[in-house]
């Protein structure tokens, strides 16, 4: 057990973690707690919000957001390198709604937004939540795993016509 | 310069300055845009060949489209494209714009350029090395002289078809069309 | 000044929008701002990524292990080595592969010298900008020169492909060595010029100090990393926080400077090309024999077992990260790259052009070392 992941389950005693390896530790969670967690967390030493990503988990009807988070500041009470924490949300894929983070990251602001456009999760109370990368509408959005990107190319690309052979 | 080709100049004037003056318009559009500072600078030196960027694209007459196109991408080319002076020659870098390329599955890059804006030449690889740019740009020469980079004619004359192209990726573009098929285009 | 301070607030100065790129003789990159200034003022920036987005993630869900070498290194143009070396690591931590010790070697030299190489191509769009051609030829035939080496190693001149799971694709060519100790010692001797020409030049220095300022905090607060951070002053390198490869066994140190604005920016980079020079020499001395690289298993039918991994490195740009799922298949489940210009060109620079000129925008930006694939992918 890692010294962040006790003050974690000593503060909050419904989340559990678990340690990967000697570089990652895990933080299962539910999204009620995720403004709490990142405050605690990022008083606690990890500033530093490397990633929001999200993995598309379709037989299981969940979209997991991934949050990553380390330290900008070595901690010099633990020796060797300090883990990267992993937090994981579960959301319904139906409709997935969390609230935002911009609140205690800044920098959640575009990883938000891009999620948003790929996952079509929605952030309350994001000022900015409009496409980032996209040009056009997609029916799902392109980085679910029921977007089919090859027919997609085969439907809408390769239909137009050659002007000249 | 050749002695050979005095006749040439005198005969062709326009031809062949517009040859030995292909001013590249400024405009990343991909990842091909890598080798571009190396071949002007320097050690490659594009200079030599007549080539140099410049700012805008009313004092461009070369377009090289370096690398694959993604959607967001194409609107600026066809802007881009539809502003410069014609004669006006297109040469695609890469294997991306010739048909799509490693990113052929990609919901985001279009495959074929040629479908939404006529192109003169490729050159094919990933990443073209300087030389194989320089080789492409002493081709388009002699396409030039045979009168076969004629890829801004063959736009004027198929506008309606190429436009249609467009507007079946865009919708209504937001600019109107640029030869509206009366006699005062030509 | 003065003057033009009154003008700016007069009542005759209205905000307008104004587009700077995708096609823009100061944009570096497909990559556009949109500006809303007041007189030359800029009162708010928004940055509008996009023109180079080609769905790496979703395409690389579709390619087996092996086949994603190609997408992932043209992730960043500029630096394609550091994508190499985070998606091996990321497959290695994931498939229990070992790297032999001579592997490593290797693979930190090829990584410092494409630090050199993407360092000198952003001191060639810097200091082009600023008017000084002499010096942007100079940095572009040095970078050539190390491609050069990249050339006689794998045959591209770009993109490389040398790291692989489990070390590098073949050991070094004979020879080899010598080369690349004689090509540093060329761009080594230059920079008594490049100093006298540039770094210590008055036009530089009146350019670029005060020019884009972001504080330490301020940087940390938008997740900052790489020469961002160091030019604030925060001594953070995931090479010395979060050691990879041999880095923790050779001597080398972290450049900082205090002021946050673009002349310590640039100036951090400098530093870091010399440092990484020097660490490419105390590991040539080092490096020890045997094997350079591990067997990888047929990569036709390679299945990883399920898993998932976060890896972190310091590319030429900061803090590179890879978030990696595998399922148990021949492909990945979810790849998505934690890239260190995301932030940089999304936040950061949102916030450095508030209030600055027009005219140093393009300043601001490649100051900043954003690179525009790498924020769309």
């Amino acid at each position: 057990m890692s010294k962040v992941g006790e003050e974690i389950t000593a503060h909050f005693p419904e989340i559990n973690t678990h340690r990967i390896d000697e570089k990652r530790v895990e933080v299962n969670t539910d999204k009620g707690y995720l403004l709490s967690l990142l405050n605690f967390l990022k008083d606690g030493g990890y500033d530093h919000l490397g990633l929001i990503s999200c993995v598309d988990r379709m037989e299981d009807g969940v979209l997991q957001l991934v949050y990553v988070l380390s330290r900008y500041a070595q901690d010099e009470s633990v020796p060797g390198p300090d883990p990267t924490l992993v937090v994981k949300i579960p959301l319904s894929r139906e409709e997935p709604t969390i609230v935002s983070s911009m609140g205690v990251f800044i920098n959640a602001e575009p990883y938000e937004r891009e999620l948003y456009e790929m996952f079509g999760i929605d952030f309350t109370g994001h000022p900015r939540l409009d496409p980032l990368f996209l040009e056009r509408d997609y029916d799902i959005p392109p980085l679910r795993k029921d977007f089919d990107t090859r027919r997609y190319v085969t439907e809408e690309f390769e239909t137009i016509p050659p002007v000249e052979d | 310069m050749d002695r050979r080709q005095l006749v040439k100049w005198l005969k062709e004037p326009l031809k062949m300055s517009n040859k030995y003056s292909l001013h590249v318009v400024y405009f990343c559009t991909g990842c091909g845009i890598i080798e571009i500072p190396p071949s002007i600078t320097a050690r490659w030196d594009a200079e030599r060949f007549g080539v140099k960027p410049v700012a805008t694209p009313r004092q461009a007459n070369l377009f090289l489209i370096t690398g694959y196109v993604s959607l967001k991408t194409l609107k600026p080319i066809i802007r881009t494209y539809e502003q410069m002076p014609e004669p006006k020659y297109t040469v695609a870098l890469g294997s991306c714009p010739i048909d799509g390329g490693m990113y052929w599955d990609s919901y985001n890059t279009i495959n074929h350029l040629d479908k939404y804006i006529p192109i003169d030449g490729y050159i094919a690889g990933c990443m073209p090395r300087p030389e194989a740019i320089f080789t492409g740009i002493t081709h388009l020469w002699t396409l030039i002289d045979e009168g076969k980079a004629d890829g801004y004619e063959r736009y004027r004359e198929r506008y309606q078809e190429y436009r249609s192209n467009q507007e079946r990726l865009y919708g209504q573009l937001e600019w109107p069309p640029l030869y509206t098929g009366r006699d005062d285009d030509v | 000044m003065e003057i033009l301070r009154q003008r700016d607030t007069g009542p005759t100065t209205r905000e307008l929008e104004l587009y700077f790129g995708p096609q823009h003789l100061g944009m570096v990159g497909n990559f556009s701002i949109t500006l809303n200034v007041k007189g030359d003022r800029i009162v708010s920036a928004e940055a509008n990524p996009g023109y180079l987005h080609r769905g790496f993630e979703k395409l690389m869900e579709e390619r087996n292990w092996i086949q994603n070498f190609p997408l992932v290194c043209r992730v960043n143009v500029i630096e394609p080595g550091s994508m190499e070396m985070v998606y091996s690591m990321a497959v290695e931590d994931l498939a229990g592969i070992e790297v032999p010790e001579r592997g490593e070697y290797i693979r930190c030299i090829y990584l410092e010298l494409s630090r050199v190489a993407s360092h000198l191509f952003g001191l060639w769009a810097y200091s082009k900008m600023l008017g000084f051609e002499t010096v942007g030829g100079w940095a572009m035939y040095h970078r050539d020169l190390i491609l050069d080496l990249f050339e006689e190693l794998t045959g591209g001149r770009v993109y490389n492909i040398y790291i692989w799971p489990g070390g590098v694709r073949r050991d070094l060519p004979e020879g080899f060595i010598g080369r690349v100790k004689r090509t540093l010692h060329e761009i080594g001797g230059k920079v008594p010029d490049y100093n006298k020409t540039f770094f210590e030049n008055r036009v530089f220095h009146e350019r670029a100090r005060g020019i884009g300022v972001v504080g330490k905090d301020e940087a940390k607060e938008m997740g900052g990393t790489g020469q961002v951070l160091r030019a604030a002053g925060q001594e953070y390198d995931i090479r010395k926080v979060d050691p990879y490869g041999v880095y923790d066994e050779v001597d080398w140190e972290v450049h900082t400077r205090e002021e946050g604005d673009a002349y310590s920016r640039i100036m951090v980079i400098r530093d870091e090309m010399i440092e990484s020079v020097h660490m490419v020499f105390k590991l040539l001395k080092d490096i020890p024999d045997g094997p350079a690289y591990n067997k990888v298993p047929n990569p036709f039918k390679w299945r990883i077992p399920e898993g998932e991994t976060y890896v972190r490195l310091e590319s030429s740009r900061g803090e590179l990260g890879l978030y990696l799922l595998s399922d148990g298949g021949q492909r990945p489940y979810r790849a998505h790259f934690r890239t260190p210009s995301y932030p940089h060109g999304l936040t950061v620079l949102e916030k450095a052009l508030d209030g600055e000129s027009i005219s140093d925008t393009g300043n601001i930006m490649i100051s900043l070392y954003v690179t525009a694939p790498e924020i769309d992918r």
